[in-house]
C-alpha cells in the first residue's frame, strides 16, 4: 500500500484513536512485508577487514556498503 | 586453444568459460551483423545424462564499443532459466524430442535477451526455448530441424538462438601444448626430429554451447551511423564477450541447495583470439578474466615483447634467425590487437579505433562481407572481410596469429624487416575443411549426437 493511499485510509477513520490503531497496524503490515520481500532471498553480510567497519550486505542483486565499526566488531567477535 | 579453459580459475568453472567470439558482417544478409559467443569448451556429445547447458547462474554478455573507450555502450545480455518437468526420472528426454516444446524433453532452458544502452535496460525477449542437445537418433531424429527451432526473431529485428553447436575453432591442441611441437615442421623441432606429418584437429566432433545474436548493423554503430566508407572511423565497432557470477555463494547444508548474492562480477571475457591464452602469462590471466578491456594497458608489454616470439627460435634451431634478433617493441601486434590498424597500413582498410589499448575484436562493418572463395587467413591472406577484421567462424585464426607473431606482420611498421621464410609457411596444418559450418544464421555447425560419436582415437 502506498503512503498516499495510508494517509486516505487514515484521514477517513471514525476516530482519531481508531485512526492510530489502524495507523500502527498498517506501520506493522510495512514492516513486515519488508521482512518477508527479504525472506524471499537470504541476506549476506561480508566483512573483509573488521578494521575498516566496512560490511557488504548482499541479497538477490543487490549489494549495499555499509560502514559500522562496531557492528563490523561483533561480527569479527561472534568467530572466536 | 582460442580461449578454452585458458586461464587458471575458468578453466575450472566451463559454464562460464568463454571460449570463442565471432563478429562479422553477415554473409547472406549484410545490412546485419553476426556475433557468436560460445561458452562451455569441449563438450563430449555423450556426455549424459545430464547433458550441457548454460549456467542458470551466469549472467552472459555480448558488448560493443562504438567510441574506442575499451568500456561497451551496448551490452546485449542473457540470462537462462532451467525447468524440469518430472524431477522423479534421471532422464534427460522420456522419449523422442522431435519438437522443441516436446514434453518428452524432461529438462528444458529458456532465456531472456536484455538490451542496455545509455543506462537504459530493455528486455527485447523473455523465455526463448533453447533446443536440447543432440543425443542420438532415437532421442534426437531430424536434430538439424529440431535445432533450428531455437532461431528466433525479436524485437528490433534482431535474430537470436542459443544452444549446442558444432565446435568451429579448430586446432592442433595436442601438438602445440606438447612444447609447441608442431606437426608440419616438427622435423626441425628441437625436441622431436620426428618426419612432418599433418595437424590433428583436437577439437574434432566437440561440442560447445553458442549464444549467437544478428543485429541490423546500423544499431552498433555511434549514432545510428550508417557505414559506407570504410576509412570513416565510425565504421568501426569494438566487440567482446563476458560472462560473470554474483558475488556470494552459499552452500546449504543438507539439502544440496546453493544461495547467491550480489552485485555481478566477471569471471571471463573474449575478444581476440588467443589473447588471454597466448599473450598473458599465467600469474595475470584471472586477473585479465575480471577487467574491462578498458585496462588492458597494463598488458602492453606482453603484446610488445610475446613469449612465444622468444620461443620459436629456440625451439626450431636456426628456422627463425630474423625473429631471434627482433627485439623491438612488437608494434605490429599492438596494432592488430589492442587500437587496430590505422589507415595506410592496408590499402583500402582500418580498423583503428584510437589510443586506448582494448583487447577488443574490431570490425569495420563498411567492408562488405566476401561471399566468392573467403580465404580463412582474412587480411594476411587479402581477404579484408576476415580476421582481424573482427572474425568469422571459419577464419584460420591459429594460422594468422602464429605467422604474426612468427614476425609476418613486422613489416608494416618496419619496411626494413625482412620476416623469416618460416614466417609466412608456419601453421599447425588445420583449415577450415577440419570442421563444417551453415552458410546462413547461427553459422555454426550442427553438433555430432552422442550416439554417433566415437571416443576419442591416438594418432
Amino acid at each position: 500500500m502506498s503512503d498516499l493511499t495510508r494517509r486516505g485510509f487514515v484521514k477517513s477513520s471514525a476516530g482519531a484513536a481508531a485512526g492510530l490503531t489502524v495507523l500502527g497496524a498498517l506501520v506493522t503490515d510495512q514492516a513486515e512485508a519488508k521482512v518477508q520481500a527479504h525472506e524471499k532471498h537470504p541476506i549476506v553480510a561480508y566483512v573483509k577487514d573488521p578494521r575498516t567497519g566496512e560490511i557488504s550486505v548482499m541479497t538477490g542483486e543487490r549489494e549495499v556498503h555499509v560502514r559500522d565499526r562496531k557492528l563490523a566488531a561483533q561480527i569479527a567477535r561472534a568467530t572466536r | 586453444m582460442s580461449s578454452h579453459r585458458e586461464a587458471p580459475a575458468i578453466s575450472k568453472d566451463p559454464v562460464a568459460d568463454n571460449t570463442d567470439t565471432y563478429a562479422f558482417v553477415s554473409p547472406d544478409d549484410p545490412g546485419t551483423v553476426t556475433i557468436i559467443s560460445n561458452y562451455l569448451p569441449l563438450e563430449a556429445p555423450f556426455g549424459g545424462p545430464n547433458f550441457f547447458e548454460f549456467g542458470d547462474d551466469v549472467s552472459y554478455a555480448i558488448n560493443i564499443d562504438q567510441t574506442g573507450d575499451g568500456t561497451p555502450d551496448i551490452t546485449y545480455e542473457f540470462q537462462f532459466t532451467t525447468e524440469v518437468l518430472n524431477p522423479n526420472t534421471f532422464l534427460y528426454n522420456t522419449g523422442q524430442i522431435t519438437a522443441i516444446d516436446s514434453p518428452n524433453w524432461n529438462r528444458r532452458q529458456f532465456y531472456s535477451v536484455t538490451r542496455v544502452r545509455g543506462g537504459r535496460r530493455e528486455v527485447l525477449a523473455a523465455n526463448l526455448p533453447c533446443p536440447p542437445c543432440n543425443i542420438g537418433p532415437a532421442s534426437t531424429p531430424n536434430y538439424a530441424d529440431l535445432a533450428e527451432q531455437g532461431i528466433h526473431e525479436i524485437a528490433g529485428g534482431h535474430t537470436v538462438f542459443a544452444g549446442q553447436r558444432l565446435e568451429g575453432f579448430y586446432v592442433d591442441l595436442g601438438a602445440i601444448f606438447d612444447l609447441g611441437d608442431l606437426r608440419p615442421f616438427q622435423n626441425l623441432h628441437i625436441a622431436t626430429m620426428m618426419p612432418a606429418a599433418p595437424g590433428v584437429n583436437a577439437t574434432n566432433d566437440f561440442g560447445v554451447h553458442s549464444i549467437a545474436l544478428k543485429v541490423p548493423t546500423q544499431e552498433l554503430t555511434r549514432g545510428f551511423f550508417r557505414p559506407t566508407d570504410p576509412m570513416d572511423r565510425r565504421s568501426v565497432i569494438g566487440v567482446w564477450a563476458s560472462a560473470s557470477r554474483q558475488r556470494a555463494l552459499i552452500r546449504e547444508t543438507g539439502s544440496g541447495e546453493v544461495q547467491q548474492a550480489g552485485d555481478w562480477v566477471q569471471v571471463s571475457r573474449l575478444g581476440n583470439p588467443l589473447f588471454n591464452e597466448v599473450i598473458v602469462p599465467m600469474g595475470k590471466k584471472d586477473l585479465w578474466n575480471s577487467l574491462s578491456p578498458a585496462s588492458d594497458g597494463q598488458f602492453l608489454q606482453y603484446v610488445q615483447h610475446p613469449e612465444l616470439a622468444s620461443l620459436l627460435p629456440v625451439l626450431y634451431p636456426g628456422v627463425f634467425p630474423h625473429l631471434a634478433a627482433l627485439t623491438a617493441a612488437r608494434a605490429d601486434l599492438v596494432a592488430v590487437l589492442l587500437t587496430g590498424l590505422p589507415a595506410g597500413v592496408v590499402p583500402g582498410f582500418q580498423n583503428n579505433t584510437g589510443t586506448q589499448y582494448a583487447d577488443e575484436l574490431r570490425l569495420n562493418v563498411a567492408i562488405p562481407p566476401t561471399t566468392n572463395n573467403p580465404n580463412p587467413l582474412g587480411v594476411v591472406g587479402g581477404d579484408l572481410a576476415g580476421f582481424p577484421n573482427g572474425r568469422r567462424v571459419f577464419d584460420d585464426v591459429v594460422t594468422v596469429e602464429l605467422r604474426a607473431i612468427a614476425g609476418v606482420t613486422y613489416p608494416l611498421v618496419n619496411k626494413a624487416y625482412v620476416p623469416d621464410g618460416a614466417a609466412s609457411a608456419i601453421t599447425d596444418g588445420l583449415g577450415a575443411a577440419s570442421t563444417s559450418y551453415l552458410p546462413e544464421f547461427p553459422y555454426l555447425g550442427t553438433p555430432q549426437s552422442g550416439y554417433q560419436t566415437a571416443p576419442l582415437a591416438t594418432v
